[in-house]
C-alpha cells in the first residue's frame, strides 16, 4: 500500500499529544473522568498510530518490545506487591496502608500509585497485541 | 423503553451474526457486538438514577449509579481480551487450512 | 432449510428477550446512596468509578489483570514472536 505524505506528517504530529492526553488520563484518574484502563488504552492508540503509519523501524527505536514486555510484566508484579504491602501494614490485601515511617499517608496515595500501574501495564498490553496482529510476515527486518 | 429495544436489538444482531454467518471472522466480530449491547444495557440502566456524573465536588447532587459502570470496565477489558485470543486462533486456523469458512474447514476435518 | 430454522428459532427468543427488557424493574439506589455519603471518605478517590474500581473491589481488578497478562502471553506465543 501506498504512503502518503499526509499520513507521515500527521502521525508523527499527532502521536505525542495522544499519548500526553493518555497520562494525563491516568494521573488525574481518581479525581476527573478517566482513570488507569482509558488512559492505558489512549497510550496504547498514539503508540500504535505509530505504528501502522511510520513503520516498525521507528517503534523498534522509541519503544523497544523488550521494554514493552518488562514493563507488563514488572506491572503485575508491583500489583501484587503493593497488595502485599497492605498486608503488611495489618490492614488485608490490597486494601492499603495510612501510615508510612509514623507519617500518616492519604488513602488517594494508593488509588493513585494503583492507577498509574494499571495504565502502564494495559497500555504496555494493549501495544503488544496490536503490534503482534498488526505485523506482516514480509517486513519484519 | 427505545433505548432498551434499540440496545436488545443490538444483541440479536450480535446473535444472528453468530449463528448465521459462515466466516469465522465475521463469528467473532459478533461475539464483540453482543459485548457492547451488554455494556449499552448496563448503563442505561445505572443511569436511570440520576442525572450527574458520579463524581463528588462538595454539594449533594443526584448521581448516576456508578456501580454498573465499574463492573463494566471489567467487562470491556475481558472482552477485548476474549476478542484478540479468538481473533489469533481464527489467524492460526486460516494458516492451517487457507479457508475461513466454518463449513469448508468442518469438511476437511472429516476428509481427514 | 437450515437458515430457516435458526432464524425462526432466534426470532421466537428475541420476542422474550424483549418482554424480559422492558419488565426490568428500576435499579435499586441504595448502593449509590451508600457511595455518595461514605465512598469518598472511606477510598479517598472522588472519582466514584475509580473509588469501586481500585477501591472496593480492587482484588477483581487484580483478576482483571491476570486475564490480560494470559491474553498477551497468549497472542505473543501463538503469533510466533521472537520476543
Amino acid at each position: 500500500m501506498k504512503k502518503t505524505d499526509i499520513l507521515e506528517v500527521v502521525s508523527r504530529k499527532l502521536s505525542p499529544f495522544i499519548i500526553l492526553f493518555g497520562l494525563y488520563l491516568i494521573t488525574y484518574g481518581h479525581l476527573t473522568p478517566g482513570g488507569g484502563f482509558q488512559g492505558g488504552v489512549a497510550l496504547a492508540s498514539g503508540v500504535v498510530l505509530l505504528l501502522l503509519c511510520q513503520g516498525q523501524s521507528v517503534i523498534h527505536r522509541y519503544f523497544p518490545l523488550k521494554k514493552i514486555n518488562y514493563t507488563e510484566v514488572t506491572g503485575y508484579l508491583l500489583f501484587i506487591l503493593i497488595g502485599l504491602a497492605g498486608l503488611v501494614a495489618g490492614r488485608g490485601f490490597l486494601s492499603g496502608f495510612d501510615m508510612f515511617m509514623g507519617y500518616a499517608i492519604p488513602g488517594s496515595v494508593i488509588i493513585f500509585i494503583l492507577n498509574l500501574i494499571i495504565g502502564l501495564k494495559v497500555g504496555a498490553g494493549i501495544t503488544l497485541i496490536c503490534y503482534y496482529l498488526f505485523i506482516e510476515k514480509g517486513d519484519d527486518e | 423503553m427505545i433505548n432498551m429495544i434499540l440496545s436488545g436489538l443490538l444483541l440479536v444482531t450480535g446473535i444472528l451474526g453468530i449463528v448465521l454467518s459462515g466466516n469465522l471472522i465475521k463469528k467473532v466480530m459478533a461475539l464483540n457486538i453482543i459485548n457492547s449491547s451488554i455494556v449499552i444495557i448496563f448503563i442505561y440502566q445505572g443511569s436511570l438514577t440520576g442525572r450527574h456524573a458520579p463524581i463528588i465536588t462538595g454539594e449533594e447532587k443526584s448521581i448516576v449509579d456508578p456501580v454498573p459502570q465499574a463492573l463494566m470496565l471489567t467487562a470491556i477489558v475481558v472482552g477485548i481480551c476474549v476478542t484478540a485470543l479468538a481473533l489469533v486462533l481464527v489467524y492460526r486456523m486460516y494458516r492451517l487450512y487457507g479457508t475461513l469458512d466454518i463449513n469448508e474447514i468442518e469438511k476437511r476435518i472429516r476428509d481427514e | 432449510m437450515k437458515r430457516i430454522i435458526h432464524t425462526v428459532l432466534i426470532a421466537v427468543f428475541s420476542v422474550f428477550l424483549l418482554f424480559s427488557l422492558l419488565s426490568i424493574d428500576k435499579t435499586p439506589d441504595s448502593a449509590g446512596d451508600y457511595l455518595l455519603a461514605k465512598g469518598r471518605d472511606e477510598t479517598g478517590a472522588i472519582n466514584l468509578v475509580t473509588a469501586i474500581y481500585l477501591g472496593y473491589r480492587a482484588f477483581d481488578t487484580l483478576g482483571e489483570t491476570i486475564v490480560l497478562i494470559t491474553s498477551v502471553s497468549a497472542v505473543v506465543f501463538l503469533m510466533g514472536g521472537k520476543a
